[in-house]
């Protein structure tokens, strides 16, 4: 009986526990939300905020009484958007493809060959890693405009990144994981080299190519420096690029700028939705390569 | 795997070289030779020694860049601090908690440029940040926030970690799933409270993973510009508060085509770039013979 009553107490007393520390864990959760969220949330109230909408008041007003798309077609007359949309969308979609292309040719003889000069282009590529992306900038764009004379054309934004040496590495890993009895069969079988790369070893490492081209897709899509750098006249901007010309332009209208800014971010965000498990996954799972 | 010589490999590997030697590889020369040379881009280097690198030993702005990227190394340790603990947080079944780390992930992919912008409307003395904290009683009368040079650099490493919390969560996440949860039970056993026990267990279980997120986020400390760009809408804060060395090398190099001054910049900061880069390598090394 005593027994009984003891364990019952303690059970109770455990639950208890239990329940006030997830009542003090969804506290800090929503905290930490609030804190993440709050920027976008306003942003985007304050795109739709009409001329009687106060920006500005004691207390706060968040939500928009009359919204209206008004800030958008302003923008969107004043500056080429649509511009900057298809010019993000072909530098992304470039570098995404050609970017994988390369670094997935390249990391395969690195993983799964012997030849001559290969440690030297190994140590090579580990050198050039943490080389600054501020440094390689000063010599491109003298490239850019005195050498390959593509300053202000859309490739300049795009050739730099074909082949970067972080996606070789994580490749390199993953090949690493390719049983060399597979690649032997098909050596057996008579194929060449080529064939046996396309056909048997780059459908087994298809989850790493999708991190490569994740990281790769998300990066181009956020690149500001370089594009920046490159890219001078209007209808040549990226949206990164243009977004801070619409900030420079519409310097005393926030509902305007904040309308840049939804244009700008919503896209991503949706994509990252629709595909979360594929995001995290790519982006964090790099750090195992 | 045949020994006869083959071109196969060098087929394979010759596109991304291609692209590495004239990207990366002929940059690192070229900017050793720009910085002994006057270079404004537009007409021909002109060699002149060591007058860059003196230049920049007299420089005030240059020091005080460099000393800011420094104080700009502190949003390593609260990006740990702050996304371990998190990692901890969520890293438990409750409803819900997959949404809750999906919405903390979302500011990784949004992109420094747009977030910043955000974050530059909401400081403005018109801006919500002033009407939160006047309508709370916090303060008297608006701030101009944005033009107090003390806080520039400040808010310029809080959007940093707002950026980066939810990244190196996730990374933490990833390494808490490989602790085994024996270790957890028989810490119980052993009467741990449930903070030492996470602080014998779980931190000792992700040195490596506390050793990468360092090792990056150092990096990406010591190159910061996109942050201080937005802030400051491209001006680098009043007084310079808000110089970095990258700010800098971008403002001698693309603001006042000063190719030659800009690349000696581009040499420090690619010696102490290096320097990190050896250190870190010692405590990657040091924390794998631990385990």
């Amino acid at each position: 009986m005593m027994k009984r009553a003891i364990g019952k107490d303690e059970h109770t007393r455990a639950v208890l526990q239990q329940t006030v520390q997830n009542i003090g864990l969804y506290i800090i959760l929503t905290c930490v939300a609030i804190i993440t969220v709050f920027p976008f949330l306003w942003v985007f109230f304050t795109s739709f905020k009409g001329p009687t909408d106060a920006i500005y008041s004691v207390p706060p007003q968040l939500i928009p009484h009359e919204p209206t798309f008004a800030n958008y077609i302003r923008v969107w007359n004043f500056l080429p958007v649509g511009r900057f949309f298809i010019n993000s969308i072909v530098v992304t979609m470039s570098v995404v493809v050609l970017n994988t292309l390369f670094t997935s040719l390249a990391a395969y003889p690195l993983a799964k060959m012997k030849f001559k000069g290969s440690n030297t282009i190994f140590y090579l590529l580990l050198v050039t890693y943490i080389i600054p992306s501020a440094l390689t900038a000063i010599p491109s764009y003298i490239l850019a405009v005195r050498v390959f004379h593509y300053y202000d054309h859309i490739q300049a934004a795009i050739l730099p990144y074909l082949a970067t040496v972080f996606n070789i590495f994580l490749l390199r890993q993953a090949y690493k994981g390719v049983p060399d009895d597979l690649i032997d069969a098909g050596h057996v079988d008579g194929a060449n080299e080529f064939r046996i790369w396309w056909n048997i070893v780059i459908p087994i490492i298809r989850p790493s190519l999708a991190t490569v081209a994740i990281i790769t897709f998300v990066e181009q899509w956020n690149n500001f420096f370089w594009p920046s750098l490159v890219l001078p006249t209007m209808t040549n901007k990226t949206l990164q690029v243009g977004l801070v010309a619409l900030q420079g332009a519409f310097v005393s209208d926030a509902r305007g700028t904040a309308a840049g800014v939804v244009m700008t971010v919503v896209p991503m965000i949706i994509f990252f939705l629709l595909l979360q498990k594929q995001f995290i996954r790519g982006l964090t799972g790099a750090v195992k390569g | 795997m045949s020994k006869k010589f083959s071109l196969t490999p060098y087929l394979f590997l010759t596109p991304a070289l291609v692209v590495v030697a004239i990207f990366v590889l002929y940059p690192i020369f070229a900017v050793l030779y720009y910085s002994f040379t006057d270079y404004s881009i537009v007409t021909p280097p002109v060699w002149v020694g060591m007058k860059n690198y003196s230049w920049l030993i007299h420089d005030p702005i240059f020091w005080k860049s460099l000393g800011h990227s420094f104080i700009y190394l502190l949003v390593t340790p609260i990006l740990i601090v702050l996304s371990v603990i998190l990692a901890i947080v969520v890293n438990r079944k409750l409803p819900g908690i997959h949404a809750f780390r999906a919405l903390f992930f979302i500011p990784v992919i949004s992109g420094s440029i747009a977030v910043g912008i955000a974050w530059r409307l909401m400081l403005d003395r018109n801006g919500i940040i002033n009407a939160l904290l006047l309508s709370v009683g916090i303060l008297k009368e608006p701030m101009q926030w944005l033009a107090e040079p003390s806080l520039t650099l400040p808010f310029c490493m809080a959007l940093t970690i707002w950026l980066g919390v939810g990244y190196y969560m996730m990374i933490f996440l990833a390494g808490m799933q490989n602790i085994p949860e024996e270790l957890y039970d028989s810490a119980m056993l052993d009467g741990c409270n449930s903070w030492q026990k996470h602080w014998f267990i779980t931190i000792s279980g992700l040195r490596p993973q506390i050793t990468f997120v360092a090792v990056i986020s150092s990096l990406a400390a010591l190159q910061v510009f996109n942050e201080v760009f937005t802030i400051t809408g491209g001006l680098g804060g009043l007084l310079q508060s808000a110089y970095t060395v990258v700010f800098y090398l971008w403002q001698q190099a693309f603001r006042l085509s000063h190719a030659g001054k800009a690349s000696a910049i581009a040499m420090v900061l690619l010696l102490i770039t290096l320097a990190f880069s050896m250190i870190n390598i010692r405590l990657l090394e040091r924390g794998t013979e631990a385990d």
